[in-house]
């Protein structure tokens, strides 16, 4: 997670504290489906009996994310952008072993 | 003959070994779930009681040396000193043990509000509030604005034999102040 993903500063806010945004350039948008394999659901679901946290489940999503941010800082970087403002991030799951993660923002200039 | 029919043997027992083996694994499933079951009755209440007075103790260490709560859903914050931003965020997969779905299944046919699963997403939301409070700190911002909590299903409506569990994820805009 860094803040300044390849240069460009993401926030989820709809303005930047200190800076003006002089255009915007659009929606952004970057998602990924990450499927569990097989094996993992295995030993999540048995973990599943006891409840509590999966933290494999945890840790697959967090990877997963990482790559829909990227992509959507890279949809920015093709658009000139320098700023990608109110990010929202959206989930669904397709079926029971997959989902999609989806990050969506507006790149802007700012100066 | 003799030989023959040994060959015979061999090739229906390669044939049968897949099904054996899948009958053999439905026999163990069928022996360990019952014992898994009781030793979630028995100890899964625990477990989330212990979860809980973890992230409790974490959340009172944030506390104490920030000397507030650094979440905010303000937009934009009210302060106009910030000097930089980003984006941070944690997330959590949580689900209750499968004595806790049976519980709650019990109460689904009495009606009413279903105290226990109340209890395991708001055990799994303060885990991931306190994950984004971690992660401030961990990437040196002193408050987080704008914070959004999102919570989606792992598996979609009507799947049977899914994993049940909900993803907990908050986002926001780390600030720091000049």
């Amino acid at each position: 997670m860094e803040q300044m993903v390849k240069g460009i500063l993401v926030v989820n806010t709809e303005t930047i504290p200190g800076m003006m945004i002089t255009e915007a350039l659009g929606v952004v948008s970057g998602s990924t489906v990450r499927a569990k394999n097989i094996g993992r659901d295995i030993t999540q679901g048995l973990r599943n009996i006891m409840g509590g946290e999966l933290v494999k489940y945890t840790e697959l999503l967090e990877e997963s994310r990482q790559e829909a941010i990227g992509r959507m800082v890279a949809d920015a970087m093709s658009r000139g952008a320098t700023a990608i403002v109110n990010v929202r991030f959206a989930t669904s799951a397709v079926t029971a072993g997959a989902a999609e993660l989806f990050a969506y923002g507006t790149a802007v200039k700012t100066e | 003959m003799a030989e023959g029919g040994t060959l015979l043997a061999l090739g229906i027992f390669l044939i049968a070994l897949p099904f054996l083996l899948l009958a053999l694994i439905g026999i163990l499933w069928s022996v360990a779930y019952p014992l898994m079951l009781i030793w979630a009755v028995l100890f899964s209440g625990k477990k989330l009681d212990r979860q809980i007075a973890d992230t409790v103790q974490r959340e009172g260490q944030t506390l104490a040396t920030r000397g507030r709560d650094p979440l905010t859903t303000i937009d934009g914050g009210y302060r106009t000193d910030i000097t930089s931003c980003g984006i941070v965020w944690a997330g959590v997969v949580y689900g209750p043990s499968h004595w806790f779905l049976l519980r709650g299944w019990v109460h689904n046919l009495i009606g009413g509000s279903i105290d226990i699963f109340q209890k395991v997403i708001s055990a799994g939301r303060a885990e991931a509030m306190q994950r984004l409070r971690e992660q401030a700190v961990t990437h040196g911002f002193d408050d987080v604005i704008n914070v959004r909590i999102d919570t989606s299903d792992m598996a979609p409506q009507g799947a049977q034999r899914a994993i049940k569990a909900v993803e907990i994820f908050a986002y926001g805009t780390g600030v720091k102040y000049g």
